[in-house]
């Protein structure tokens, strides 16, 4: 407990500080899209711009988390299990996305895989079409969205060794069961946090998305770049809404890592 | 089963953990690797039991050749340092573990590996606690579980890594005592790594004292305590006292002291070190005509029946030395009015100048 005077105002001061940027523009948020009542937020729900970017916003997610939950346990697996050069320069790697602005991230997705450059070209030719379409925002989504699994499980499997696999196989078990039995279970509460972590970031990814999605309407716009094109157009209720949602999405995600990082600790 | 190791050498980069080592293991034989930290012996262990591959040489179980025979079908049974329990699952299932991984055929019943588990409970004296949790468990519960569970699948070949190494010593004394009881009930060859020369010694067939990679002796507790091959050996097991001077033929002086030795030629004039085991020394009031080592007394702890004595050397020597006497010995001494006193060995280790361990002697 604080004693002195100032260690109460720090504390105050602390959430002053939450209340005012996270808790109020939040409660405005809802505030805003409410303004009018419930019935234009139901209608702007109901819009067929809205249920596309849903539903498109959850097609993304859903590629992205489990090829992002395989390469996170795979590049875990390797970095932890196995001496080798280049190792250190591996995990440094891994940051890239993190490290970088996800803008950068779509628009050198754009060079290497857009009608300009010889594999887009090249691509065309056979008639595949990457950007501005749902493949393009998939891969950018996976690139920004790829070391969360990884920065998670990599500390993790560290700390824990290689003791109780080993005494595993000593035991006649095969590297699958292995895995199964033995280091899934170990890991699995800080994969789930990896794969929250994870979905978080799909679902809210705006930069990227945006650059390489063409921002095409009905087709291409995923939550944050509907509640981008609502904003431009005035509506209001309509970008409010859409930005609730994702909020909820967002508020639902904190829950369930605080539940995670709470079972973690058990 | 008998273990067999021939010529085991392996590096880590331009480390050499093992030189060159040889090894042979009766059956049912519970043998103890005591080195020092960094000496391979935790290295060893591991390529017997096939978590290593040596860079040559060969293991051979009842001289069947497993150089090349996976871990997880070497069938040996391991008890890890740190446990390496599995934290998700109970005390029950972490001993069935590798009985139900077997494949189907050789797979007991359900009820069969219920039993089997029980047995193997009440085997470490821990039946109450099937349904636990290891973080449920003390350290010692633990290693109990853990050698349950490397027992589960019968193995002939049983390998602990400083199996007592993460205990308190109380618990500790009581566990091996047991193990060495257990070991006499099953009929298993064991291998077990220790840094701890009691350890060793009280719970071994044989020991085996490795230093930097290599063998340096290998028999009985009680050979290698009263007979060391080598110098580290002779340091190793137990504390020393090191007394410095020059031998000239008949006697060995430093400074005022001297010890009348007779070496009968073994020892050639010029410098000599004498190494001098805490327990194999008397004190006295007087210095008698072989041993004339000035002494004060600088310290004193009382454990026991023993009393552990601090001697700082009275005009020769350096460092202080350290003697054990008899409780009733230390009494009759009253260093309390007679502080000044003389020390006399009763058995002396020589060592010659190039490092070499010379005859055992005695003042005479």
């Amino acid at each position: 407990m604080p004693r002195y005077w100032h260690q109460w105002a720090l504390i105050a001061a602390a959430f002053a500080a939450v209340i005012l940027m996270l808790v109020l523009p939040l409660a405005l948020i809802l505030q805003q899209a409410f303004a009018q009542g419930v019935a234009p937020v139901l209608e702007a729900l109901s819009s067929s711009d809205m249920g596309h970017a849903i539903r498109l916003t959850l097609v993304v997610a859903a590629i992205t988390v489990p090829v992002n939950l395989l390469f996170g346990i795979l590049l875990a697996w390797c970095v932890t299990h196995y001496e080798f050069r280049g190792r250190k320069l591996l995990t440094t790697l891994i940051d890239i996305p993190f490290a970088m602005s996800p803008v950068v991230a779509g628009l050198c997705y754009l060079v290497v895989y857009g009608s300009q450059s010889l594999l887009g070209q090249w691509l065309s030719d056979w008639n595949v079409q990457l950007m501005f379409a749902l493949p393009g925002m998939v891969m950018v989504t996976i690139f920004v969205s790829c070391p969360y699994v990884a920065r998670v499980l990599i500390p993790l499997m560290q700390s824990q060794g290689q003791d109780e696999e080993e005494a595993a196989v000593l035991m006649g078990a095969s590297g699958w069961q292995v895995f199964w039995y033995v280091t899934l279970p170990k890991i699995r509460w800080a994969l789930l946090y990896g794969v929250v972590l994870t979905n978080a970031r799909a679902v809210g990814e705006f930069g990227a998305v945006s650059v390489v999605s063409g921002l095409i309407r009905g087709e291409t716009l995923t939550l944050p770049l509907l509640i981008q094109m609502l904003h431009e157009d005035y509506n209001t209720v309509g970008a409010f809404t859409a930005a609730g949602l994702l909020a909820a999405m967002a508020l639902i995600t904190l829950l369930l890592k605080t539940v995670l990082e709470w079972r973690q600790r058990v | 089963m008998s273990i067999q190791v021939e010529n085991i050498r392996k590096s880590f980069g331009a480390f050499t953990a093992l030189h060159d080592i040889s090894l042979d293991v009766p059956t049912n034989q519970l043998v103890g690797l005591l080195g020092p930290s960094g000496s391979g012996k935790t290295t060893l262990l591991r390529i017997i039991a096939g978590l290593e591959r040596a860079d040559s040489g060969r293991v051979r179980f009842n001289n069947e050749d497993v150089t090349h025979l996976d871990a997880r079908r070497r069938r040996v049974g391991f008890v890890f340092q740190q446990y390496a329990l599995f934290r998700h699952l109970t005390v029950a299932d972490n001993i069935a573990f590798g009985l139900r991984l077997l494949p189907r055929a050789e797979r007991p019943s359900r009820g069969d590996i219920r039993d089997r588990v029980r047995d193997l409970l009440s085997l470490v004296q821990l039946d109450n606690l099937a349904r636990r949790y290891p973080a449920q468990l003390s350290g010692g519960q633990k290693q109990r579980v853990a050698l349950a569970r490397a027992l589960a699948l019968k193995p002939e070949v049983l390998l602990l890594d400083e199996p007592f190494g993460a205990l308190d010593a109380k618990v500790r004394k009581d566990l091996r005592r047991w193990l060495r009881r257990l070991h006499e009930q099953i009929s298993v060859t064991s291998i077990f790594v220790t840094h701890d020369q009691e350890e060793a010694m009280e719970v071994s067939d044989k020991v085996v004292v490795m230093s930097q990679g290599r063998v340096e002796q290998m028999g009985s507790p009680l050979q290698v305590y009263e007979q060391p091959a080598s110098r580290f050996v002779f340091d190793f097991l137990g504390h020393i006292n090191s007394l410095e001077g020059l031998y000239d033929g008949h006697n060995w002086r430093s400074g005022d002291a001297f010890l009348r030795l007779d070496t009968h030629g073994a020892c050639p004039d010029g410098a000599l070190t004498l190494y001098l085991r805490p327990h194999e020394a008397d004190l006295a009031a007087a210095p008698t005509e072989a041993a004339h080592l000035p002494v004060r007394v600088a310290g004193r702890s009382v454990f026991g029946g023993t009393v552990t004595v601090e001697l700082e050397p009275q005009g020769w020597g350096g460092e202080v030395l350290e003697v054990e006497l008899d409780r009733v010995r230390w009494d009759a001494l009253d260093p309390e009015r007679h502080p000044a006193l003389y020390l006399l060995p009763r058995r002396l280790q020589t060592v010659t100048c190039d490092g070499d361990l010379g005859p055992q002697v005695a003042p005479a």
